[in-house]
């Protein structure tokens, strides 16, 4: 067969979160404002919540998580919405006192 | 019969819900703590409720059956055709529970080598390590019933006659007996509360200790029956007196529980069980119930062949193996009957002994048997209730209840020290009442000689009446005490030639203490009726009589001294109710002030006194009474004759002493010596009262030797107090003079050392290992400080980067030492 | 040719998962930050349709609700409130790039690896329609097995298997009741500095 009519397997999917998880982590690497490193936090988790929702999936392979995999994806999520709120707060209160969103700006701690 | 675990249970634990109410909600209870009295009141007489329910319970199962031959009883022959039909009832009412697991039966009770009727088992288990078990469990027979009867009657009266003797405790109180350190009297709030808490916890206490299960529980209410006394004693605490009276009672225990702890390891090495059905089983197994020392106590003592049999089969052998061939060598070898060096007392034997003498030291402690009896005189500086209740009726009569209980297990060797020390007890703390003054103390010390008397009954094999005079001695001492407590209420002083002539002031106490002075000396009719003393007390004696003539030597010296003590206690009960009730005031200020009593104190008395009365009175018609509800209780082969190992004496079945060559000159002894007594102190006191003064100087050595209680204080203060200050004494010195000069020596040496050492050890070597140490970590920290630039988005990076070597070490490692991956 | 259930399948996850990837990309090369927000918001659903196709639609719809509707609507406020025309783009130095490329790749190539690497993994589920069969599309399944009830695990023969290894409601509860500590901790940071402004606004008008 072609492979664009290959039936999808884990791999494939595992494929889609590696790429959202280097994606996140580069944008996490090199962007300098803090919104631009939120949402590369948001991309790798949810990369990590593409692996969790293929390892779960009963249609992808025979010995799947089963409705683990979906239940841990819940955990994530709820966490990602409490993690953007928290790191919006953060991230208010730095402009409120450096008048500024870049992070290369804090490093009032170095030594 | 099994809702009696739970209704006693109930009865135990009711108590310990006032003590613990108390505790916390304490003076804020009523005006200054007075609803504490009630609370304790409430749970004290629920659990008599209980205790009586069960008792029901227990005769509608059990109906006791009429003695063999019953000589006292005056309608024994209404009784006799009464008893047919309540024995046919009781039978069928037992086999309708024969499934219940109740061991025994109430019509084969009193036949040779059968099991008493009783409900035993466990509420809760503690501890299981491997085979050996600990557990809060029970035991009830009718022993465990009639003592939980005794004990919650008694304690509901003197609860009640407490409610007016504290009365004082309710205000602040200014203790005239009780200095500060500036000669001030002591002034405190009351007590009140305190009181009934401690009250409460004792007879929780009290209540476990009747009930418990096994020894070892037995051991915990025990020491807490111990410091339940030990507070109350120490109750009035600004009192130095009070304060050292409780802990000599303290102490003086400890040195009694220190021989009942020997005695539990023996048991819990041996044996590894403490449960009483579980050990009586093994001294006393099945169907015959004859005394034989138990398996583990034979092969723990039998070392040395178990050792040989080992060194036999080598060591490849599995410990079956080994057991099986142990069991054969000495089934064939006999070990249980023939000990090492080839002769009588077998293996084990000794082992029984030491576990028996031990159990016993804890009893001698407890019931202040000779020679631990010196705390129970002082002990009397707590409030008088508790002299009524603690250390009179229960918890002194605990250990005589322990005694009674471990019968079974007691060899022959064991009886012959309790009966020693009994007949011991009891003649010398007779001898000492005599002459003391104090009217709590002459009590005091009549109560050390009747337990001596249950005692010595215990140890010449006689169980029933031990266990019965410990019922009938709790009801007619309690009230004995309580009408001395009346009495000092009235003219607040213990002292007795303080009184005198009281009988017009106060004549409810004086008629009711007079019943309990008749009851003591076992007055009645011979061969009809009497008060209960006469009962217990013959029995005792008709024991004693059949003891004399199965063991000429020893049994005389232990039926005249229990014939001698009846007469002595006879003479001083009366001797204290005459100098307090007749005669003139000798202090007309005290006589003037004095008054009856509250009717919260009088109607314990009046009740206390129908009991002392009636107690052991057959129920007419029936053949219930206290005898046959006790029969019922003794423990299985108790009515075996016993051959002494190590002594040469023959411990008779106690039926036999129902036989009329016993009875008849028992009865006859005992009426006669009671009413020699009771003439001399009348003699003494009330119709030529100058005689006792002109008797006094005649014999003042031994009167000097009497009110010194026979030196016993003097002596233990010579052989154990004196020795051990002079040997402290020298420790001292030799602390001084040698041990503080090494010291000081020692200390100079190191001194100079340190200093040396110090330049050489710490500024040249430590120093500079710690400076170039430090040197170091200074120059890898500035090395490693630019890493940390504070650069966030670098600091993911290097998260990226760890998780990419991580990767790469562990692919590394997977193709090198696990062949690829 | 009429394209079979599977090549449906594939379709849409090629589909999906394209859209996915270039749009998280495109979230990484953007420089504008209104932009990255909104291609966040395409990607975030595009792999919301992933769950979907993998039987987790209601991960999937609870993906579009919370992130689309309420985690980005949050991000975009921030930009809001933060975004002022200096702000909007900041440029990061050519190095930094490369250095973040090199480990990117890195570790994509080693992700990839690894996802072909375990035969489980690439294997294709053979009986694919008596699988769909049984799925049924509310969260009733999700719900059980929070408390510890595997539906999905009925006909497993291994006891210890059977009862898979969730019943996460407890440890759920907790962490909820946590974030909502951090969360009140959060709004409370974010508004402390505010009052002080005003405070200081009010000071400097008298």
């Amino acid at each position: 067969m072609v492979p664009l009519v290959a039936q999808i397997t884990v791999s494939h999917y595992l494929v889609v979160g590696a790429v959202l998880f280097v994606t996140g982590a580069v944008c996490m690497a090199t962007k300098r404002n803090i919104l631009g490193v939120l949402m590369g936090v948001e991309l790798v988790l949810n990369g990590a919540n593409v692996n969790f929702i293929a390892f779960g999936s009963p249609f992808l392979r025979e010995h799947h998580l089963g409705l683990d995999g979906q239940l841990i994806a819940v955990f994530v999520i709820v966490l990602a919405a409490a993690e953007a709120a928290v790191a919006l707060a953060i991230a208010l209160n730095f402009y409120n006192n450096h008048t500024t969103i870049d992070v290369d700006r804090a490093e009032d701690l170095k030594g | 019969m099994e809702s009696l675990p739970v209704l006693l249970g109930l009865a135990v634990l009711a108590p310990l819900a006032s003590f613990f109410v108390i505790l916390l909600l304490g003076p804020s209870l009523g005006h200054g703590g007075k609803s504490a009295a009630y609370v304790a009141i409430g749970a004290i007489v629920l659990a008599g409720l209980l205790s009586f329910i069960s008792l029901g319970i227990w005769l509608a199962n059990h109906w006791p059956e009429a003695p063999h031959d019953d000589h006292h009883a005056a309608a024994s022959e209404h009784a006799g055709d009464a008893h047919e039909g309540e024995s046919q009832n009781a039978k069928s009412a037992h086999d309708s529970h024969a499934s219940e697991g109740v061991a025994g039966d109430s019509h084969a009770a009193s036949h040779h080598g059968s099991t008493p009727p009783k409900v035993s088992g466990e509420y809760y288990v503690l501890a299981k390590i491997g085979d050996l078990q600990l557990s809060i469990s029970y035991y009830i027979d009718s022993l465990t019933i009639a003592m939980f009867c005794m004990v919650t009657l008694i304690a509901s009266c003197i609860h009640v006659y407490a409610t007016g003797y504290m009365h004082d405790e309710l205000h602040d109180i200014t203790d005239h007996e009780a200095h500060t350190a500036d000669g001030e009297h002591v002034h405190r709030p009351g007590r009140f509360h305190r009181f009934f808490q401690y009250l409460s916890l004792f007879c929780f206490s009290m209540l476990g200790l009747v009930l418990a299960g096994n020894v070892l529980m037995v051991f915990v209410f025990w020491e807490l029956v111990g410091i339940c006394s030990y507070f109350l004693i120490g109750f009035y605490i600004e009192r130095k007196s009070a304060t050292n009276a409780a802990n000599k009672a303290f102490i003086v225990n400890r040195v009694g529980d220190f021989g009942m702890i020997i005695g539990l390891m023996a048991i819990w090495s041996s044996l590894g069980t403490f449960a009483f059905d579980e050990l009586f089983e093994a001294v006393r197994p099945g169907p015959s119930h004859v005394l034989q020392t138990p398996d583990g106590m034979v092969y723990a003592s039998a070392q040395d062949r178990v050792r040989d049999i080992a060194r036999e089969l080598g060591p490849d052998a599995t410990p079956d193996q080994l057991e099986t061939a142990i069991q054969e060598r000495a089934t064939t070898e006999n070990w249980r009957n023939v000990g090492p060096d080839g002769k009588a007392p077998g293996y084990g034997y000794w082992l029984l002994i030491v576990a028996g003498v031990g159990i016993f030291c804890g009893c001698v402690g407890k019931s202040a048997q000779f020679p631990l009896h010196v705390w129970l005189p002082d002990a009397m500086e707590g409030p008088t209730p508790v002299s009524a209740l603690v250390h009179s009726a229960t918890m002194v009569a605990a250990g005589v209840y322990l005694a009674a209980r471990f019968y079974p297990f007691f060899a022959p060797e064991v009886l012959f020290v309790i009966a020693i020390v009994g007949a011991i007890t009891l003649f010398m703390a007779a001898t000492i009442a005599i002459t003391a003054t104090d009217i709590k103390r002459v009590l005091a010390y009549s109560t050390i000689s009747q337990l001596g008397y249950m005692m010595l009954a215990i140890g010449m094999g006689g169980w029933l009446a031990g266990v019965m005079h410990l019922v009938t001695h709790a009801f007619f001492k309690s009230l004995l005490f309580l009408c001395s407590g009346s009495v000092i209420h009235a003219v607040h002083t213990n002292e007795m030639p303080e009184m005198g002539g009281l009988i017009k002031k106060m004549p409810w106490t004086a008629y009711t203490m007079l019943i309990g002075c008749l009851a003591i000396a076992g007055a009645g009719i011979p061969f009809v009726i009497g008060l209960s003393g006469y009962y217990s007390k013959d029995a005792i004696l008709e024991q004693g009589h059949l003891f004399m003539t199965t063991n000429p030597g020893w049994g005389a010296v232990f039926f005249w001294a229990a014939a001698g003590g009846a007469a002595i206690t006879a003479f001083y009960m009366f001797r204290m109710w005459y100098m307090t009730f007749l005669g003139k005031p000798r202090n007309h200020h005290r006589y003037d002030h004095a008054h009856e009593s509250p009717w919260s104190m009088v109607a314990p008395l009046v009740i206390l006194a129908v009991f002392a009365v009636g107690v052991a009175w057959p129920i007419p018609f029936s053949s219930l009474r206290l005898s046959t509800l006790l029969e019922q209780a003794r423990p299985a082969g108790g009515l075996n004759d016993m051959q002494g190992v190590l002594v040469n004496m023959v411990w008779p079945n106690e039926h036999d002493s129902h036989a009329a060559s016993h009875v008849i000159p028992a009865t006859l002894i005992a009426f006669g010596t009671a009413l020699s007594g009771i003439l001399l102190a009348t003699m003494f006191y009330v119709w030529q009262p100058h005689l006792a003064g002109e008797v006094r100087q005649q014999f003042s050595p031994i009167h000097r030797f009497l009110v010194n209680k026979w030196w016993f204080d003097e002596l233990y203060d010579w052989i154990f107090v004196k020795p051990t200050h002079v040997v402290s004494g020298v420790a001292a010195r030799f602390d001084r003079n040698w041990i503080d000069w090494i010291v000081d020596g020692s200390a100079k040496v190191t001194r100079r050392f340190a200093y040396g050492w110090e330049w050489l050890a710490d500024r040249v070597v430590v120093d500079g290992f710690v400076n170039v140490f430090a040197g170091w970590m200074y120059s890898l920290g500035l090395a490693t400080r630019r890493v940390q630039r504070g650069n966030l988005r670098e600091y993911v990076l290097f998260i990226l980067v760890g998780a990419l070597v991580l990767f790469v070490v562990i692919s590394i490692f997977r193709v090198t030492y696990a062949g690829g991956s | 040719m009429i394209p079979s259930i599977t090549d449906w399948h594939s379709f849409f996850f090629y589909l999906f998962a394209t859209v996915t990837c270039v749009f998280a990309l495109a979230v990484l090369f953007a420089t504008n930050i209104v932009r990255m927000a909104f291609y966040l918001i395409i990607s975030l659903g595009a792999s919301a349709g992933l769950f979907i196709l993998a039987g987790a639609e209601f991960l999937g719809v609870m993906q579009l609700m919370i992130y689309v509707g309420g985690t980005l609507v949050l991000l975009v406020f921030g930009v809001m409130l933060t975004a002022q025309e200096r702000f909007i783009s900041m440029k990061t130095r050519g190095g930094e790039w490369v250095m973040a490329a090199i480990v990117g790749g890195a570790l994509l190539v080693l992700l990839v690896q690894t996802a072909f690497s375990i035969d489980d993994w690439t294997a294709p589920r053979a009986d694919l329609s008596a699988v769909s069969a049984i799925e049924t599309q509310t969260a009733t399944r999700l719900g059980l097995g929070l408390l510890g009830i595997r539906p999905d695990q009925a006909e497993e023969a291994d006891p210890v298997l059977r009862q898979g290894m969730s019943g996460y409601l407890l440890l759920f509860e907790i962490v909820s009741v946590h974030l909502l500590v951090v969360l009140i901790g959060a709004a409370y940071l974010a508004r402390s500095k505010r009052v002080t402004s005003l405070a200081r606004a009010a000071e400097m008008r008298r």
